[in-house]
């Protein structure tokens, strides 16, 4: 029950400063301190939500992988891991068109059988271990890894509808959703960067509203279309192959939860 | 086994993207630029170098999005180039000289953070940083290197499938048709996962007990995650103390995951102990980043480090012992050239 407690606590937690440090840009004001750059200040901006989101998965991790340590789980997870990783290798070989990523449908379909805990380790991992296999690792990879465990975590929420079509529209939905709110995410990292001009980049001292305004036409400007063929990629995915893929997780769900008990000789004699 | 320590690597790595993030006078960037082509350059094994992707074209692609970002977007200078009629949403307006070093300043900073993140993964093979998966991460570790290794077994299984669908005389057409290569594909995998689970519960594997986590870890995890919540707020209400706040929380959560490594039971196959060369790489990043420090130290005046174009063009200082003290970085390459060609490593 503690555990629980604690767990739900270490959730709640991260999700707060995860929302904090993506929506810092928008709450940042405008601070005139006497023999400071203006410059050195917006770019603490980057390095703080950087800091931030890593403390979230450094977290995350440890407590979920703690739930998370039998040895099917282990196996399951590398195994998912290294297929999906392999998906992130085709895209950089053979790039789709836009923000199109084959990577979000295993992601998703496996977060929404295997539960919430696998579905945000499934989604960390598969974008650290792509990210070294392609030689991607960059600043960005917590920014990816916390919003990929986020995809996974979310789809393993999911209510688990009986009728076939009410299950395969709602993972198109949930699949076209996390298209652009990934994208919206990601595109936070490197806003602030872009610092200086008043209608759709970050500056220091816009309040909440326009600092809202004023990403959104930097998202629409640089962003929607990319993201997109992400969504549209995510939804055709998991109409083509999400049915007889969740058929197929589900059916190793029930082995891999399977356990062989082992009982004391006393205890077996009194029972 | 690579150059240096995977340890020092990282040391240099941090000091490099941490200059190419808060730098912003482009002579100074140039300078970081260039002293992380010449590490990879010195430090890279032969082979890594034919596989790393094409930082000219990324950077090209980076520098002319930026600059034209920016000069369409921002009106801001007073050295006009070009006008575009006022009534054009969001880039009607005078096109400013400012703006477009602005946008390429802003495009070399990325340039040059992802230059030093590339010199690293060309220069530090996968098995060294699957080494670095500090202990309190044991369990992960092991899918890491799970994923890893079976990598080349998926993509050979994904072959095999292919192949025998093709021979059946299968055809790749529209996304429906990839399903009889998914689905083998994903239920062999999991075949494999079934069986590898038995195999390491065979060879012991959780035989030990679950490893409990301490008390104190299990109360400075939420603890380190408030503090650096209150840090957040505090500085986004203008508070530069904040900061304490947030680094108070990451060593909270630092100390958490010390508690949780000594737990670990870890062993190591031919321990590579650290030698002076490798200290030589770590001190020379602390020296790189002495300009920034400098300014914080009470009585020292301005950042050595920042520029800014606007509002009218002027020629960016350059420090002379800012620059040598960037010269930290390169080290590894005056070490690595010392020594001799770079031995070639099984990647």
């Amino acid at each position: 029950m503690s555990r629980k407690i604690v767990t739900g606590t270490l959730f709640a937690l991260s999700a707060m400063i995860g929302l904090v440090a993506l929506a810092y840009p928008f709450l940042a004001r405008a601070r005139e301190i006497a023999g400071t750059e203006p410059l050195l200040r917006a770019n603490e901006i980057p390095l703080l939500t950087g800091l931030l989101i890593s403390l979230c998965l450094a977290v995350l991790l440890v407590e979920l992988q703690g739930q998370a340590a039998g040895a099917k789980t282990v196996a399951a997870l590398g195994i998912m891991v290294a297929a999906t990783s392999v998906l992130r290798f085709i895209e950089v070989g053979i790039p789709g068109p836009g923000g199109f990523s084959p990577i979000f449908a295993p992601i998703i379909l496996g977060g929404y059988v295997f539960g919430p805990r696998f579905g945000f380790l499934l989604g960390a991992m598969t974008l650290l271990v792509s990210a070294i296999i392609t030689a991607g690792v960059g600043p960005w990879l917590p920014y990816q890894m916390f919003t990929a465990g986020w995809v996974g975590l979310t789809a393993g929420l999911l209510p688990h509808p009986r009728r076939p079509r009410a299950e395969m529209a709602l993972l198109i939905g949930f699949g076209l959703l996390w298209g652009f709110v990934y994208g919206l995410i990601l595109s936070l990292y490197s806003w602030p960067y872009l610092v200086g001009d008043p209608l759709s980049t970050w500056t220091p001292g816009a309040g909440v509203a326009d600092a809202l305004r004023r990403y959104a036409v930097f998202y629409v400007a640089t962003s929607l279309l990319w993201d997109s063929a992400a969504a549209a990629g995510n939804a055709l995915l998991l109409a083509a192959l999400g049915p007889p893929s969740v058929r197929a997780l589900t059916r190793f769900r029930g082995r891999m939860q399977f356990q062989a008990v082992h009982r004391a000789p006393s205890q077996a004699q009194t029972s | 086994m690579t150059t240096f320590d995977a340890r020092a690597w990282l040391a240099w790595l941090a000091a490099g993207s941490l200059l190419a993030i808060l730098i912003g006078n482009p002579l100074y960037l140039l300078l970081l630029l260039l002293i992380s082509r010449v590490v990879e350059a010195a430090c890279a094994p032969p082979a890594a170098r034919g596989r790393r992707l094409p930082l000219g074209r990324i950077s090209l692609m980076i520098l002319v999005f930026s600059t034209l970002f920016n000069v369409l977007m921002a009106h801001y200078g007073r050295t006009v180039l070009w006008s575009l009629p006022d009534g054009w949403p969001l880039i009607g307006g005078p096109l400013t000289l400012e703006a477009a070093v602005f946008g390429f300043i802003n495009g070399l900073r990325l340039v040059t953070m992802l230059s030093f993140f590339m010199a690293f993964n060309t220069i530090v093979p996968v098995h060294e940083l699957a080494g670095l998966t500090p202990r309190a991460l044991h369990e992960l570790g092991l899918v890491l290197l799970i994923a890893i290794t079976y990598i080349p077994e998926t993509t050979l299984q994904y072959r095999r499938i292919r192949d025998a669908q093709a021979i059946r005389g299968h055809e790749f057409n529209g996304l429906r048709a990839w399903r009889p290569i998914i689905i083998p594909l994903l239920i062999a995998g999991l075949e494999r996962a079934l069986n590898l689970s038995e195999t390491m519960v065979a060879r012991g594997y959780g035989s030990t007990g679950g490893r409990a986590m301490t008390p104190r870890a299990r109360l400075l995890m939420p603890v380190g995650l408030l503090l650096a919540l209150a840090g957040a707020l505090r500085l986004s209400w203008g508070g530069p103390d904040g900061w304490l706040l947030v680094a108070f929380g990451a060593l909270a959560v630092a100390v958490a995951w010390r508690d949780l490594g000594r737990l670990v039971i870890h062993t190591r196959y031919r321990p590579r102990r650290p030698t002076w060369a490798d200290g030589l790489v770590a001190l020379g990043a602390i020296v790189a980043l002495l300009p920034l420090i400098w300014p914080m130290l009470p009585g020292t005046g301005r950042s050595l480090v920042a520029y800014s174009p606007y509002p009218q063009l002027t020629m960016p200082p350059f420090n002379l012992w800012v620059g040598l003290g960037l010269f930290g970085l390169v080290v590894p390459a005056v070490l690595a050239l010392a020594r001799g060609p770079v031995a070639e490593v099984a990647r």
